[in-house]
C-alpha cells in the first residue's frame, strides 16, 4: 500500500503460520518487537513496565501456541496483550462478566485519565487503583428511564376519496364493487 | 401559588375575531377594487383566474401585514395582558411537584462537531453563571452517519464529560438506525430516557440559548402546568456575509414585530418551530408519536416537518402551546448565501407541502389547521405569484391587440373607453403598502424607543439599512420565487428532494456556482424581457423590478455572499443588530470556545481520517468500542463485515464507502478484529503513519 502499511493477510505478516508447539525464542522475537510497540501505543512508556508485561504476554502466547497452530503469530500476540489488559481490569475492578463496565474501564485507562496505571498493570505497584479507574470512567448514557411513545392516530380527511367515489358509482351503476386488494399500509 | 389564570379567557376570542376580521376586510377591499376593473365588458375567464389568485395572495399578505402591525402596536405600548410571561395557572390544575430535571437535547446529523460542542459548552457555561445548572443535563442525540464525524463527536463528548466530572451531566448516544430522521431521534430519546426528565429543551445544531433564558423557560412551564410547549423565537446571529447580515437585521428588527403579532392572535395555540423550545416530556411522549401518512412520498410516508404536527397533536390533546416573544437569549445561525438559503428551502418545502394533507384531518384545532395552511402557503405563494404574473402578462398582451372603438352606430360624438387606471393603481399601492409598511413601522418603533434604536446603530443608520435591505429584497424576491416554484413543481411531480445536512458557516459563492445556479433565471429574464418589450411595452415597464432581480441574479448572488462586504457594512453601521452592537455573553462564550477548540481527547487522533484512527489508535479505539452496543452481529452481518475487511485488504481504504466504513466500526467484535489485524500488519501503524494511511486510497497489499 502507498502508506507502507501492509496488512497481515490470511498467512500473517511472517508469511507462514506458526506450527503448534513452536515456542522457540526465534518464533517469539518478531512478535515481541511488535507487541512492545503496541504496548507503547497503549501508553505504557516505562521500559520496565513493558518488559514485565512482555514476559507475561509471552507466557500467554506460548500457552496458546502449544494448543493450536497460529495463523498469524503477531496478531495472536496483540490479542494476548489485549486479553491481559482485560483480565487485569476485571480483576482490579472485580467486574468479571460485566462487558460494559470493562469497556468503560478500558477507555478510562487508555485515555490517560488514570495516572500510573501501567505500574499497577505490570505488577510494579501493589497499590490498587480501582477507585481511580472507576472515577475516570464516564458512562455515555444514563440509566434507562423509558416512556411509552406510541404513534398517534391522524385521520386524514378525504383519503382514498377517489377510490370510494368510484366504488359508490359502481354500486349505483349496478356493478359489484371489485374485491379490494389487501392493504399493506399501516393502519391509521 | 395563584389562581390568576389568564389562559383560556374570553379576551382570547376577541383578539382572534379582531385579527381575522381585519385580514378578511382587507382582502375583500382589495378584491373589490380589482373586480371593479375587471367588470368592464363582463368578466373573462383569465380575469376570474387572476381574481382568485389575487384573493389567495392578498389573504396571505394581509395576514402578515396585520400580524406585523399588531405586533408593532404591542411593542410600542408594551401592553400584553395575556402573555405567557405574566401567566400563572398553578391553581387551575394539579401541578407536578418534587425535584425534576430538564434535558438540553441536541439532535445532530453530520454537523460540525466542534461547533456543536462549542455551542453546548457555551450554553452550559452560561447556565453555570446563573448558579442553577443542577437541574439541567445535556444530551447529544446523534444520528450522524459519517464515520469520521461520528468518532469526532465521541472524542469531543468524552473530553467534555471528563472535564465536567461527577455526577455525569453530559450524555451522548449515536443511533444505530436513523429511522424517521429528527422526529425519530427525539422519539427514541423520549422512549429510552424520557422518564428521567420533566422537561426537554430541544435545540438545533446551530442553536444557542442563554442560561437565564433556559432557567426562565423552566420557570414559566412550572408556573403553567397545562402548558406543554413554549417556543422562544430564535434571532439569527453570527454570520458575516452581506446576505446573512441583511437577514439577521431583518430577522432581528422586523422579526420582533412579527413574533409579538403572532403571539397576539395565536396565544395558547401557537406553533412549534422545531428548536429553541421547552417541551413537557410526558405529554409529548403520550401524544406526539408520529404515524406514517398513507401513500407514497413525497406526500405520504414519514412526516418530514414534524414540529407543526407535534404542536397540533399537543393542542388536540388539550395542552397549550405558547410563543414567548418577549424572551431574549435565543439564537440560531442562518445560511450564509442565497444559494444555501435556497437549498434549505428545498428541504423545508417538501415537509411543509406534506402538511396540505393535514389541514382537514379530523380532530385538530382550527388554529392548528391555519398553521398547516400557512406552512403550505409559505411555499405555494411563490408559484401562485408566478402564475399571477404570467396570466397578467398574457392578459396585457391580448388587451394590447384590442383596437379601441370610439364611434358606435350613427353617433357623431366619440365614446371614450372607460379606464380603470385609478382602481388598478390603488390595487398596486394597497399591495405595496402591505408589503413595505411593516418596514416603515419598524423604523417608527425605533424612533419611539431610542435605547432600541441605538442597538440598531441609530435611527439614521437603521433607516439606511432598511432602505438597502428593501432594495435587495426586491432583487432577491423574484429569484426566490423561481427557486420555490421549481421545488414545488418537483414535489408535485413526486420527486423526492431528500434531507441533506445543511451548509452552515460562512463561505462565498464563486462564479461557477452562481453561473450554474442562476443561468436559467438570467435567461428567463432576457427572453421574457425581450418578448414583453417587443409585444407589450406598457407591461414591460411594470415588470422591470421582477426582470431586474432575475437578470442580475448571478452578480447579486455572488456579491451578497461576500464576507468582506458584510464586514464593511458592519463597520459603516449598516445592518447592525443588537447582538452585534453588544455581544451577548453566551455568544461571546461560543466564540471563545471555538477559538479554544483544540484537540479532541486522544492525542494521536487529531485531524485526518478519524474513522481510521478509531480503528488503529488504542485510545480512540477503546473509547469508540466502549460506546457501541453490546450485541453480537448475526451470521449474515458477520459475513458482510468479513467481506469488507477483505475489500480493505485488497483494495485499500479508498475503496470503502462511508456507510461501509461505518459498518466496520459499528460492532465491537468486528472493530477488535480490524484493530488487531492492522497492528499485525507488516508495517505497524504509528501516529504519523496513521495520517498517511488515512490519506491513502491505494490498496493494502499483503
Amino acid at each position: 500500500m502507498d502508506s507502507g502499511i501492509a496488512m497481515a493477510g490470511a498467512a500473517g505478516q511472517s508469511g507462514a503460520a506458526v506450527a503448534a508447539a513452536d515456542r522457540s525464542p526465534a518464533a517469539w522475537a518478531p512478535v515481541s518487537e511488535r507487541v512492545a510497540l503496541y504496548l507503547r501505543a497503549l501508553g505504557i512508556e516505562d521500559p520496565l513496565h513493558r518488559e514485565r508485561l512482555l514476559a507475561r504476554i509471552q507466557q500467554r502466547w506460548e500457552a496458546r501456541v502449544s494448543v493450536v497452530p497460529l495463523e498469524d503469530p503477531v496478531e495472536a500476540g496483540i490479542e494476548e496483550a489485549y486479553a491481559l489488559l482485560d483480565a487485569w481490569l476485571c480483576a482490579e475492578l472485580d467486574i468479571t462478566g460485566e462487558l460494559d463496565a470493562l469497556f468503560t474501564a478500558r477507555a478510562a485507562v487508555l485515555s490517560g485519565a488514570v495516572p500510573n496505571w501501567s505500574a499497577r498493570f505490570s505488577g510494579v505497584s501493589g497499590e490498587s487503583i480501582a477507585a481511580q479507574v472507576r472515577a475516570a470512567g464516564v458512562q455515555p448514557e444514563p440509566e434507562p428511564a423509558p416512556l411509552d411513545m406510541a404513534p398517534s392516530t391522524i385521520n386524514l380527511c378525504c383519503h382514498d376519496l377517489g377510490r370510494r367515489i368510484t366504488g359508490a358509482l359502481r354500486v349505483l351503476a349496478g356493478n359489484e364493487p371489485a374485491a379490494a386488494a389487501p392493504r399493506t399500509e399501516q393502519p391509521r | 401559588m395563584t389562581s390568576d389564570s389568564r389562559i383560556g379567557v374570553m379576551g382570547h376570542h376577541y383578539r382572534r375575531i379582531l385579527f381575522f376580521l381585519l385580514v378578511l376586510l382587507t382582502t375583500l377591499g382589495a378584491m373589490s377594487l380589482l373586480s371593479v376593473a375587471f367588470q368592464d365588458g363582463g368578466t373573462r375567464p383569465h380575469e376570474l383566474v387572476m381574481l382568485g389568485l389575487y384573493a389567495i395572495l392578498t389573504l396571505w399578505i394581509s395576514a402578515s401585514f396585520w400580524t406585523a402591525t399588531i405586533g408593532f402596536a404591542m411593542l410600542v405600548t408594551g401592553r400584553d395582558h395575556y402573555a405567557i410571561a405574566n401567566a400563572d395557572t398553578r391553581g387551575a390544575g394539579a401541578a407536578p411537584s418534587g425535584p425534576f430535571k430538564t434535558a438540553l437535547v441536541m439532535p445532530v446529523y453530520n454537523e460540525d462537531p466542534v461547533r456543536v460542542f462549542a455551542g453546548l459548552r457555551a450554553m452550559w457555561q452560561s447556565l453555570v453563571e446563573t448558579g442553577q445548572q443542577d437541574g439541567f443535563e445535556v444530551f447529544v442525540v446523534s444520528d450522524t452517519r459519517d464515520p469520521d464525524i461520528w468518532v469526532e463527536e465521541e472524542l469531543l463528548w468524552r473530553r467534555w464529560a471528563k472535564e465536567m466530572g461527577h455526577p455525569a451531566r453530559v450524555f451522548y448516544r449515536n443511533r444505530v438506525e436513523n429511522t424517521s430522521r429528527k422526529s425519530g431521534n427525539i422519539a427514541d430519546f423520549c422512549r429510552r430516557w424520557g422518564g428521567r426528565y420533566r422537561y426537554m429543551i430541544v435545540l438545533d445544531a446551530d442553536s444557542i440559548m442563554a442560561g437565564e433564558t433556559l432557567v426562565e423557560m423552566v420557570a414559566r412551564m412550572e408556573r403553567n402546568p397545562k402548558v406543554a410547549l413554549i417556543q422562544v423565537p430564535p434571532v439569527p446571529v453570527n454570520r458575516s456575509s452581506l446576505f446573512s447580515r441583511m437577514l439577521q437585521f431583518a430577522g432581528s428588527l422586523y422579526g420582533r414585530m412579527f413574533t409579538a403579532g403572532l403571539s397576539y392572535w395565536q396565544l395558547g395555540t401557537s406553533n412549534f418551530w422545531g428548536h429553541n423550545a421547552i417541551i413537557r416530556v410526558k405529554p409529548f411522549a403520550d401524544h406526539c408519536g408520529l404515524p406514517k401518512l398513507p401513500g407514497r412520498e413525497p406526500f405520504g410516508g414519514e412526516i418530514l416537518s414534524h414540529d407543526f404536527v407535534e404542536a397540533a397533536l399537543l393542542r388536540r390533546a388539550g395542552w397549550r402551546v405558547w410563543l414567548a416573544y418577549d424572551l431574549g437569549g435565543s439564537y440560531e445561525e442562518i445560511p450564509p448565501t442565497l444559494i444555501d438559503y435556497a437549498k434549505r428551502d428545498r428541504r423545508w418545502c417538501q415537509g411543509n407541502l406534506q402538511h396540505s394533507r393535514l389541514v382537514f384531518a379530523r380532530g385538530f384545532k382550527p388554529l392548528s389547521r391555519i398553521h398547516f395552511a400557512m406552512g403550505v402557503m409559505s411555499y405555494m405563494a411563490s408559484p401562485l405569484w408566478l402564475i399571477f404574473l404570467v396570466v397578467t402578462g398574457v392578459a396585457a398582451y391580448f388587451q394590447s391587440l384590442v383596437e379601441p372603438v370610439y364611434f358606435f352606430g350613427n353617433n357623431i360624438l366619440p365614446v371614450w373607453p372607460e379606464t380603470y387606471t385609478v382602481e388598478m393603481t390603488t390595487v398596486l399601492w394597497v399591495t405595496l403598502t402591505m408589503l413595505f409598511l411593516p418596514k416603515i413601522l419598524a423604523l417608527v418603533l425605533l424612533a419611539a424607543k431610542p435605547a432600541l434604536s441605538r442597538q440598531f446603530g441609530g435611527l439614521v443608520r437603521a433607516t439606511l439599512s432598511v432602505l438597502t435591505e428593501s432594495l435587495f429584497s426586491v432583487l432577491l424576491a423574484p429569484v426566490l420565487m423561481l427557486f420555490q416554484s421549481k421545488f414545488v413543481l418537483a414535489i408535485l411531480l413526486r420527486q423526492n428532494v431528500g434531507w441533506p445536512a445543511q451548509q452552515r458557516g460562512d463561505h462565498q459563492t464563486g462564479f461557477a456556482e452562481a453561473f450554474g445556479t442562476h443561468l436559467s433565471h438570467t435567461l428567463i429574464a432576457v427572453v421574457v424581457g425581450f418578448l414583453s418589450y417587443q409585444y407589450v411595452p406598457s407591461f414591460f415597464w411594470w415588470f422591470t423590478p421582477v426582470l431586474a432581480g432575475l437578470a442580475l441574479s448571478i452578480p447579486v448572488s455572488m456579491i451578497t455572499s461576500r464576507v468582506w462586504l458584510g464586514q464593511l457594512a458592519r463597520r459603516a453601521g449598516i445592518f447592525l443588530t443588537p447582538e452585534e452592537t453588544a455581544q451577548p455573553r453566551v455568544l461571546h462564550l461560543l466564540e471563545q470556545n471555538l477559538e479554544r477548540a483544540g484537540t479532541p481527547l486522544c492525542t494521536t487522533a487529531t485531524g485526518g481520517d478519524l474513522w481510521y484512527r478509531a480503528v488503529v489508535d488504542p485510545c480512540a479505539y477503546a473509547l469508540h468500542a466502549s460506546m457501541l452496543p453490546d450485541e453480537t452481529p448475526n451470521r449474515r452481518r458477520r459475513h458482510y463485515l468479513e467481506g469488507l475487511i477483505f475489500q480493505l485488504q485488497d483494495e485499500g481504504l479508498g475503496s470503502l464507502k462511508p456507510n461501509e466504513k461505518r459498518a466496520l466500526v459499528s460492532h465491537r467484535d468486528g472493530l477488535f478484529e480490524l484493530h488487531t489485524l492492522l497492528w499485525a500488519a507488516a508495517q505497524p501503524p504509528s501516529p504519523g503513519q496513521i495520517a498517511g494511511a488515512a490519506a491513502s486510497s491505494g490498496a493494502i497489499h499483503q
